[in-house]
């Protein structure tokens, strides 16, 4: 045991030395516990493959400090396990990691505070051990099946769902989950949710951060702490869903993710390899989860004591998901709504059977399951940095600031400030980290995991911005292992322990809207099509079920009123979403009869954006020539704004349809007068100002044109620094003299000031 | 710069919902960016026009237009400017200056503009020769040129089929041969002046309205063919001189007018068609009248039409062979009399058919009394035979 324990603390503190600051404490023990609960298991039965894959989890492109260090704890860890297979009652330590984990969020760097948690905790004390006792059982059953983690899990559910009649099977993991139950909220939570230690959450500054970014815990640990909120847990993995912060306080099924999640993770990740887990106790699973055990460095220290005191906050974590009814009860009618989708026969098999416990999800073939992981890392830079290098040298470019990934927070919040300040490149960076921190980083694709709605959404960040780049090639990398995002594992009736009575898709809509339409960027759009066939006829048939006074998924729940308004309202809009999809699709396919087709019918979805179809439908005629057409649908257009009443809104798309179709007729005077008339109602109206000028240029007044361009985009930076007008205007900075080039610098240099990261340079036509 | 129309800038949605990790991050993205539509986001296709990225491809039959733009860029003002513009192809050259007179000064930084158009007429290289002569301050007149090569290609793919009956069927296929799809604004047949021409590229449906055969969008995606079908009839003063239409005839031309991206306009007239007339040998048959579906195992009439092409005159005898479908109704062997050269006369037959389908009319055999020789006619046409009692619904 003590042993065990100091094996624990030494890497600690090699990683304290190595690196020289308190975040590396926070972690450090992470990367212990993570290897420790590894090793250990494998160690048993199968310690080649277990080393295997604890290599390829350090090798991870970063990670290099670490390295040594984790080798040391492997060596040691192993040692420890021994001891602690041996001797049930010794289980307490390995609840170290996962307590920690669970304390870690409340004071990660205050010491002081958590002394007086301590206390608590050993009032509760006894109740621990009682819990102890069932994780020994739970040891002790557990290791006559060694090799199947899979059974483990069963034991876990059966546990869950039983309601703790069999109280043997229960293994250690699920004994924690469990535990919460038997405890009734002990007046902890209050404590976590205000623990003041959290204010020191946000003092980390970037530089401090960046050795550490490269490990993957360490930015989870960021990630944790800065978030400054109630739970980090809930923080975490359900941060976006809208209420979530909220919910997650009070809500079990937020924070229990997250405690059950590294579980699940661990046992995935390990069901191959590691069959031995579940003789592990409590502690590892969550320690395997490396982003929990980041907690402070002296409760590894404090020793047999520690244990103890992590449990409390344990449970004070999980106070809240003592009664599984009233889980099931806060489980919104939105998230139902949202979550709703209706998975393939096979799927939906495997979830059947999933829910009723014929099959415990470890069962689950692999190649049923998605497994993503990145497939390239730190590939982003900032374009406009390079070109001002090239260009204006040195000294320019260090002038350009950008926020990176390292100069934000590590966490969501930072994440949504790199995109608002469109610096998409280090987003897709930071989601790298987060999602590395998932277990989920680079190299990772092909390994079991576990998702939570949490890294799926980070996922469709990541994928979202990669397509926003046009980095189609790598965002189709990436969503590969996911598959047609219907595999069992993205569903939530895949995890009844971590989202009891939780149903639907964890993959966002938005995703599988993203995932449809990025073939046709790769030119397949044929594939896009099916894809979008597909969901269409998904959403369809949800819309036919609400209507016939069923659930979404077509089961047989009552809903009320308003919220069966509310779902088929939101049906019908994600119905027209992919319709919109299959219509740009369409027309890139340039396939137009479909495409006209296709958009209006998304008018009697969307009756207030007629206009605007209508118009569009009106374009792409032009487009192809058919001018008289084209003439007929903008006469529509006239007809529906004159119902509407005059306004400026509609004068608007009105004269810009007739420019077009003087445009068309080769008559660029009076397309430019159209124009010009839309600048006197609206005169900061963007595309009227650069159409304009594009039409002083075919009259022959290019001195007109570019200086008209070029003092749209002097006064106005924020909406005329935009590829098109960029793009117009370098091109006719061309046309009037061989030195354009200082021209474009020029250009280059207001880019500089005001766009991010993922600005498309290619429109300065600098190279 | 080469002066195509310009294109709408495409924008590409992502969207998310509120529910979803960025917020509205995306939808306030999108609706900030200038180039999407406001109100309808997720409509790929923008406003925002944006100039012609490259030269690009150019077709006979386009207009070429460009921009010709002399700047200054010294620090001194010169005078006299002449810019002149000339095309030159294999066979000719083009002035395209819209102006020949000298600009009488240009500062620095300034800058003379000129628009030029030009049909392009011819296949092969062109080359657009600028030529600028000035006189600096110092008096030096100063002159230099510069060249822009491209090449002109063939828009489409022209393939003309012929179909002699008693009028002539004209088909023209017409292949779009570019990447880009293209709009047929006018495909037109203008017959020479010996034939009527009827379009047989609409379908009559309802009452007025005429729908084209193409379906509802009358553009040519990249590489696609398409048939236009015109049949032509000789006038009467011409039918009745059947013996006119022999030999190489002029049948007419094509017009053929389209549009691609924002209206860009392209033209070509086809020279004239000719065809070579078959030869009808001494006695053409042809058919008057012949309805086009009959009833199984009942007569029908036809009129057939019997005219000598040769230069003298005929005695002919009609024979009717039964075939395994067309049976013939009446007396077989029928003397016709005499026929003077170039004389027509039209003759009823009645037949029935024995079988259901398309049934080619065969079997009729003229024989010159005078000279013994026989003309067989068989094939002359084809009726669609029914059966009336399979649709008793009906």
């Amino acid at each position: 045991m003590d042993s065990g324990e100091d094996a624990a603390q030494r890497p600690l503190t090699l990683d304290i030395a190595g690196v020289g600051n308190e975040e590396p404490e926070a972690h450090a023990p992470s990367e212990v516990a993570a290897i420790s609960s590894q090793p250990n298991s494998t160690d048993v039965l199968f310690p080649e493959e277990s080393i295997d894959l604890d290599a390829e989890a350090f090798i991870s492109p970063q990670d290099d400090s670490a390295a040594s260090g984790s080798m040391m704890d492997k060596l040691n860890d192993q040692m420890m396990e021994s001891v602690l297979i041996s001797d049930s009652p010794n289980s307490e330590e390995d609840d170290v990691p996962i307590d920690s984990l669970l304390e870690q969020g409340e004071d990660k760097e205050s010491l002081d505070s958590k002394e007086p948690e301590e206390e608590k905790k050993e009032d509760v004390k006894e109740e621990k051990t009682e819990d102890m006792v069932t994780a020994n059982q739970a040891a002790d059953v557990g290791a006559p099946t060694p090799d199947s983690p899979k059974g483990q899990e069963e034991k876990v559910e059966v546990a869950k769902a039983t309601a703790k009649e069999e109280p043997i099977p229960v293994c250690t993991i699920f004994s924690h989950g469990m535990q919460p139950k038997t405890l009734v909220p002990d007046g902890f939570q209050p404590t976590l949710v205000k623990s003041p230690s959290f204010s020191s959450g946000t003092n980390e500054t970037p530089n401090k951060l960046a050795p550490l970014v490269c490990q993957p815990s360490p930015s989870l640990s960021k990630f944790f702490t800065d978030n400054g909120t109630v739970n980090p847990a809930s923080d975490f993995f359900d941060s976006f869903t809208t209420s979530s912060s909220f919910i997650s306080v009070s809500n079990p099924n937020a924070e229990s993710p997250k405690a059950v999640t590294p579980s699940e993770c661990q046992l995935s990740s390990g069901s191959s390899t590691v069959p031995s887990a579940e003789h592990q106790d409590a502690g590892t699973p969550s320690a395997y989860f490396s982003i929990g055990p980041q907690d402070s460095t002296p409760k590894p220290v404090a020793g047999p004591a520690e244990p103890a005191a992590t449990m409390t906050t344990l449970q004070a974590v999980f106070s809240g998901s003592d009664d599984p009814f009233a889980s099931a009860l806060s489980l919104s009618e939105v998230d139902k709504r949202y979550d709703a989708w209706l998975p393939s026969e096979e799927t939906r098999r495997v979830l059947i059977s999933v829910a009723t416990q014929q099959v415990n999800p470890v069962y689950v073939e692999r190649d049923r399951l998605s497994m993503p992981g990145l497939k390239f890392d730190n590939l982003q830079g900032d374009a406009v940095k390079d070109l001002m290098l090239r260009f204006l040298g040195d000294q320019a470019a260090m002038k350009r600031q950008v926020l990176t990934a390292n100069s934000v927070e590590q966490n969501f919040l930072g994440l949504k400030q790199l995109i608002s300040t469109k610096n998409w490149r280090a987003a897709v960076d930071l989601t790298g980290r987060l999602l590395t921190a998932h277990g989920q980083g680079y190299g990772k694709s092909g390994q079991p995991t576990s998702h939570t709605t949490d890294s799926l959404q980070l996922w469709f960040v990541r994928l979202a911005l990669l397509v926003k780049l046009n980095l189609f090639q790598n965002a189709e990398l990436e969503f590969e292992p996911f598959g047609n995002l219907d595999q069992p594992d993205v569903y939530y009736e895949y995890y009844p322990t971590v989202y009891p009575a939780r149903r639907g898709s964890m993959v966002p809509f938005s995703m599988r809207v993203l995932h449809a339409e990025l073939p046709q960027y790769l030119n397949k759009p044929q594939e896009s099509l099916d894809r979008l066939h597909s969901m269409r006829s998904v959403c369809e048939k949800i819309l036919t079920n609400l209507e016939e006074g069923l659930a979404e998924d077509g089961s047989m729940m009552t809903l009320t009123q308003e919220n069966r308004q509310a779902s088929i309202q939101l049906w019908r809009s994600r119905l027209c979403r992919v319709m919109y999809s299959m219509a740009n699709c369409l027309l890139m396919m340039k396939d137009y009869i479909l495409a006209v087709e296709t958009y209006h019918s998304i008018i009697q979805y969307e009756p207030q954006q007629r206009v605007q179809l209508l118009s569009g439908i009106g374009r792409i005629f032009l487009q192809i020539g058919d001018i008289r057409t084209a003439e007929k649908y903008f006469q529509e257009v006239e007809k529906t704004c004159e119902e509407k009443g005059t306004g400026p809104a509609q004068d608007t798309s009105v004269l810009m349809n007739k420019a077009f179709v003087y445009l068309s007729q080769n008559n660029y005077a009076e397309a430019h007068t159209c124009f010009s008339s839309i600048l006197k109602i609206d005169p900061k109206n963007p595309v009227a100002n650069n159409n304009a000028a594009v039409c002083l240029l075919y009259l022959g007044r290019l001195k007109e044109s570019l200086g008209q361009l070029e003092s749209l985009v002097q006064q106005d930076p924020a909406l005329y620094l935009h590829e098109s007008v960029l793009f117009n205007l370098t091109t006719m900075y061309e046309l009037e003299s061989s030195r354009s080039m200082q021209k474009k610098q020029a250009l280059l240099e207001a880019v500089a000031c005001r766009e991010g990261d993922s600005f498309n340079t290619q429109c300065l036509k600098l190279v | 710069m080469r002066l195509t129309k310009p294109t709408l800038f495409t924008n590409m949605p992502v969207t998310c919902e509120d529910r979803d990790l960025p917020g509205d991050l995306f939808g306030r993205l999108m609706r900030e960016d200038p180039s999407t539509i406001k109100g309808a986001e997720t409509l790929m296709l923008g406003e925002m026009l944006t100039l012609p990225q490259n030269f690009g491809n150019i077709f006979l039959g386009e207009t070429f237009s460009s921009y010709i733009s002399v700047h200054n860029d010294s620090n001194q003002v010169v005078k006299d400017i002449l810019v002149k513009a000339d095309l030159q192809t294999s066979s000719q050259r083009l002035n395209l200056s819209a102006s020949n007179s000298a600009v009488a000064e240009l500062k620095p930084e300034c800058c003379i503009d000129d628009v030029i158009h030009h049909e392009v007429k011819e296949i092969g290289t062109h080359i657009l020769v600028c030529a600028v002569s000035y006189t600096t301050q110092s008096g030096d007149k100063l002159y230099f040129r510069k060249f822009f090569k491209f090449q002109v290609r063939a828009y489409l793919t022209l393939l003309y089929y012929f179909l002699f009956l008693y009028e002539v069927f004209l088909e023209a296929q017409i292949q779009n041969i570019t990447t880009s799809p293209m709009f047929m604004e006018k495909v037109s047949l203008e017959p020479s002046m010996m034939y009527n021409v009827t379009e047989l590229n609409t379908v009559a449906s309802g009452k007025e309205c005429s729908e084209s055969t193409f379906g509802k969008m009358l553009y040519l995606q990249p590489m696609d063919t398409r048939q236009y079908l015109y049949c032509l009839k000789p006038k009467p003063e011409f039918a009745e001189k059947a013996g006119v239409i022999k030999g190489v005839t002029v049948i007419g031309k094509l017009d053929i007018v389209w549009k691609t991206n924002l209206g860009e306009r392209g033209r070509l007239q086809t020279s004239q068609l000719q065809r070579m007339a078959p030869g009808y040998g001494d006695v053409r048959l042809s058919l008057e009248f012949i309805p086009d579906t009959v009833n199984l195992e009942e007569p029908f009439d036809i009129t057939c039409k019997i005219t000598n092409c040769s230069e003298r005159t005929m005695d002919l005898l009609l024979e009717m062979c039964n075939t395994r479908s067309v049976h013939w109704c009446g007396v077989s062997g029928r003397q016709l009399g005499k026929l003077s050269p170039s004389g027509s006369l039209a003759i009823p037959l009645k037949l029935l058919s024995s079988v259901q389908g398309l049934q080619s009319i065969s079997g009729l055999r003229l024989t010159d009394t005078f000279l013994k020789r026989t003309y067989e006619y068989d094939d002359i046409a084809q009726v669609c035979v029914v059966c009336p009692y399979l649709s008793p619904e009906s």
